[in-house]
């Protein structure tokens, strides 16, 4: 793989005296798709929250390893965290917009990171939500409540909110498991636009939505990496035979 | 499970078509016409059984989305009743025009043909053998045994074509000989690429249209 944005070495992870993270190696290159598969409690969830440092506010979580983002250890002590999540942003399964106007829960971001102009916000405001494919939906009414949007229209606002900060990795834990299939279409086809100019990472339990969406997929089991391979492969000759068990629908 | 009656049902296919190839044969070697009902009950089958096949896979792409293994198994299936539900059409033809060739036993053993008819009934076997147990072995006598009965039929053909030449009376039963012989390469050709498709679904790798001598079977 050419142009790895993310490498992890080693990287196992803690809760308590439980591991649930075993040994991680893997590359995940820049300005693709890369899908984590594996069945509940795998672990996927997990290193995908490991990769902007989420699991810093769980309690009795030890991490060991590294997870490097364009080389530098993002565990290391003199790391901003808070330098780290603008760089690495994140949507969940739920969306969860800011109880405020879709114009603010845009801006806000940017505001925090101290953007004032009224003009330079509002061009971040309508890039963002034009990247995130919501801006016909919602031009009309920026001034609108983002909690009166639907569910998909609430997750793209999501993704646009992320993309508002300017970040180089966007991490997604199940963005459309939530949506019906016209709303997941459209956050498919977004993911794919987005990765021409994002190193995106997406957990999923659907696999036809992994098959279709990235472009590597890695599979875990038991808190282990089974494999990692083009998702091509993976989907029709895997070298592993928990890979082939699991993605026919033999356990899991 | 759907994917073990399909599995199934195509074990039966082939043992039909089998079943065809072996009346095709009898009747080309044999003075005794073979039972045209008996040929004609067990073609409809074999029609029945191709669209079945075909039903159940379409059914399974859509209600089930299969990857990896089980979708190189669906392709070839579908792939493979086509081929099979086509060697059963050959035999028919083959029954047919036999029919139509005098002095077939002389010609039959001035051509020798008897040998080449049995090496056809033999692939047809082992065919429906190499779908069963996938082995990698029999794929392997599978493809030598076409290219050894496509040599064989392209010799009958050049001999019957030299026989016809300087014997005018010999032309119409040795057209319908050559025409025969021509239906025999078409179902060991049958039979090669249903081999194929098993290597397929084995391996992964599509070897139709590598020749021959280029083939390098995985083990």
């Amino acid at each position: 793989m050419r142009d790895i944005k993310i490498e992890v070495k080693d990287l196992s992870l803690y809760y308590g005296e439980k591991k649930a993270l075993k040994e991680i190696s893997m590359q995940i290159p820049a300005n693709k798709v890369t899908a984590l598969i594996g069945p509940s409690g795998c672990g996927k969830s997990t290193f995908l929250r490991c990769i902007n440092r989420m699991n810093d506010l769980i309690p009795d979580v030890t991490i060991t390893g590294q997870m490097l983002v364009e080389g530098v250890d993002i565990y290391n002590k003199d790391v901003d965290v808070v330098n780290i999540r603008k760089k690495i942003g994140m949507v969940f399964q739920k969306s969860n917009p800011f109880p405020k106007s879709i114009y603010e829960n845009i801006a806000y971001g940017p505001k925090i990171n101290g953007i004032k102009n009224k003009t330079e916000l509002d061009e971040i405001v309508e890039v963002s939500l034009r990247q995130a494919a919501i801006w016909d939906e919602v031009k009309d009414r920026l001034g609108d409540s983002a909690l009166g949007l639907s569910g998909g229209q609430q997750q793209r606002l999501c993704i646009a909110r992320t993309l508002a900060v300017s970040p180089d990795i966007i991490l997604m834990d199940e963005p459309a498991s939530a949506l019906d299939p016209i709303s997941t279409s459209k956050i498919e086809e977004l993911v794919h636009e987005l990765k021409e100019q994002y190193t995106i990472i997406i957990v999923t339990h659907n696999m036809q939505q992994a098959a279709r969406t990235s472009d590597h997929t890695a599979f875990f089991y038991m808190g282990e990496l089974i494999e990692m391979g083009k998702t091509n492969a993976i989907f029709t000759k895997p070298e592993k035979k928990q890979t082939e068990d699991y993605i026919t629908g033999r356990f899991g | 499970m759907e994917l073990e009656k399909l599995k199934n049902i195509i074990i039966k296919i082939g043992k039909l078509a089998e079943i065809q190839v072996s009346e095709s044969v009898s009747a080309l070697l044999s003075e005794a016409a073979a039972e045209g009902k008996e040929v004609k009950k067990t073609e409809h089958k074999i029609d029945k059984l191709d669209v079945k096949i075909d039903e159940i896979c379409q059914s399974i792409f859509a209600l089930q989305q299969p990857v990896a293994s089980d979708l190189r198994f669906i392709m070839s299936a579908m792939q493979i009743s086509n081929e099979i539900e086509r060697i059963g059409d050959l035999s028919i033809s083959i029954i047919k025009k036999t029919k139509s060739i005098k002095d077939k036993h002389d010609l039959i053993a001035k051509f020798n043909i008897a040998e080449l008819a049995r090496q056809v009934e033999l692939v047809t076997t082992k065919t429906n053998e190499c779908f069963i147990t996938r082995d990698e072995s029999t794929i392997g006598e599978i493809f030598v045994l076409n290219k050894t009965i496509k040599n064989r039929c392209d010799e009958a053909i050049h001999d019957i074509i030299t026989e016809m030449k300087t014997n005018s009376k010999a032309v119409v039963s040795g057209t319908n000989l050559v025409i025969v012989l021509k239906h025999l390469e078409r179902i060991s050709e049958h039979c090669t690429n249903i081999a194929e498709y098993v290597h397929f679904m084995i391996h992964a790798k599509i070897i139709k249209h590598e020749k021959f001598d280029d083939r390098k079977l995985d083990s």
